[in-house]
């Protein structure tokens, strides 16, 4: 018994020095692996730079491992370029095999590889890739639709707003990733956000007006005044709030009709608009709701008063029916 | 920290070395010798000792980001002449507004174009 004690600890004590070798090993190749690979980063990063910087640079002496860490680098540098800097770094990728092996990737049956492939993808630059990036907002993987997200931005690919508008609606991108998207496709995203503002989903058009709030301009106004009259309490609020945003005139009179809609979150974002837009007029209103209205709307109203007429704010605020929030807005003007 | 020392000198102050190399790579290219600083308080210490014609700064750096750099810049006697171009990521109208207010020059929104920015260097040193 005594004899089989010892070899099995004698077993144990040689497999858990073997193990710890072989742990040792490891590391040390990993460390050395690591090393190479940031030497030859060093030596390509100017390489990177000659090519972002338009000159014409040989690449087919390089081996594939240096092709790709130079195009691993240049990804990198990529996301921090526009214009003709990121033209050139689009025609680099167009003719090496990297932008091939990346798209090829979309495909892996492992959701990390398809991951990395999905944001290289968007430092590449290449527009053709837009087809099959819209497609993986579909991926089965988190990860992979929101790295999908990234990389639509990062092309600007207005052909995917309505893609990455109903992953945000349906909440398979989180809002954020897909809101910013959408942010960095730009003014070209607007045709597709002024079809989507009369889909018949709700969420939809909230999603579309809030965009266009961001995005528009003046020639948006009359869109959003429409958007006042929606039948959904979420489309009418952010309606308001990309009125403020766009701080046109054209809204003030929605606006301030909106002060009387049923219901409170409405009526709260129009009043922070009408501060925004600066309508005068509309302060006696602004006053009543600050009153009045619930906690946050009559709130907003004290806040919007503040900006559009301070003096009829600290009056108001004397008066001994003024509440808290006249008072309390009153109270950060003199402060 | 690298000089060179070649005028006119331009200070680029960032704390993401893919972007130093950016821009010193567009401005060596363009002819300007380039300093350059990995957070603001260098940059600020840099500006007095090289007196730099035109400096570079990243809004969001450690140390002093970009608006208080710039105020450093121009509270001091010796640098607040410099003009100063402020690169961010952050492009909303109060960054702006906060920008010009901390007495920036011009503004630059990252991802930038390396082109452009050469181009408003130029402008601001009036150089051709």
């Amino acid at each position: 018994m005594l004899e089989a004690l010892g070899i099995a600890a004698l077993t144990l004590a040689v497999l858990s020095t073997i193990f710890l070798v072989a742990l040792v090993l490891r590391r040390t190749s990993v460390a050395r692996e690591e090393r190479r690979r940031l030497q030859a980063e060093r030596r390509l990063r100017s390489l990177a730079l000659d090519i972002v910087g338009g000159e014409e640079i040989d690449v087919s002496g390089l081996a594939t491992e240096e092709l790709a860490i130079l195009a691993e680098v240049i990804g990198r540098l990529s996301r921090n370029l526009s214009g003709d800097a990121r033209r050139r770094i689009s025609a680099y990728f167009a003719g090496t095999s990297a932008f091939a092996t990346e798209l090829r990737s979309l495909g892996d049956r492992r959701a990390w590889r398809r991951a990395t492939a999905a944001y290289r993808l968007g430092d590449m630059a290449c527009d053709d890739a837009v087809p099959r990036l819209i497609r993986s907002l579909n991926d089965r993987d988190a990860d992979v639709r929101s790295a999908t997200a990234r990389s639509l931005g990062r092309l600007q690919a207005h052909e995917a707003t309505e893609p990455l508008l109903l992953s945000l609606v349906v909440g398979v991108v989180p809002r954020a990733i897909a809101f910013r998207a959408i942010l960095d496709i730009g003014a070209t995203a607007l045709p597709g956000l002024h079809r989507l503002a009369r889909s018949s989903d709700a969420a939809v058009r909230a999603g579309a007006i809030e965009l266009i709030g961001w995005l528009g301009d003046a020639s948006d106004a009359e869109l959003l005044v429409g958007a006042m009259n929606d039948s959904a309490a979420e489309v009418r609020a952010r309606a308001a709030g990309a009125l403020g945003r766009l701080a046109e005139d054209e809204g003030a009179t929605a606006l301030t009709d909106a002060l009387d809609d049923r219901i409170y979150f409405v009526r709260l974002h129009a009043a922070r608009a009408l501060g925004q837009v600066g309508e005068r007029e509309a302060v006696p209103r602004l006053l009543q709701q600050a009153r009045e209205d619930r906690f946050e709307a009559a709130r907003a109203a004290a806040e919007a008063i503040s900006r559009i007429d301070p003096q009829a704010l600290l009056a108001a605020a004397e008066l001994p029916d003024a509440g808290p929030h006249l008072h309390e807005a009153a109270d950060l003007l003199k402060a | 920290m690298t000089v060179n020392v070649d005028p006119p000198l331009v200070l680029v102050a960032d704390d993401d070395p893919d972007i130093l190399d950016l821009v010193r790579y567009r401005l060596e290219r363009s002819g300007y010798a380039v300093a350059t600083a990995t957070d603001g308080a260098e940059a600020v210490r840099l500006a007095g000792e090289l007196d730099p014609a035109l400096a570079v700064l990243d809004v969001m750096m450690p140390a002093l980001n970009g608006f208080e750099a710039t105020r450093a810049l121009r509270d001091d006697p010796q640098t607040a002449r410099i003009p100063v171009i402020l690169l961010t990521t952050k492009a909303q109208e109060e960054d702006v507004q906060e920008g010009f207010a901390s007495g920036a020059d011009d503004y630059l929104r990252k991802p930038f174009s390396p082109r452009e920015l050469s181009a408003r260097v130029q402008a601001i040193l009036g150089r051709r």
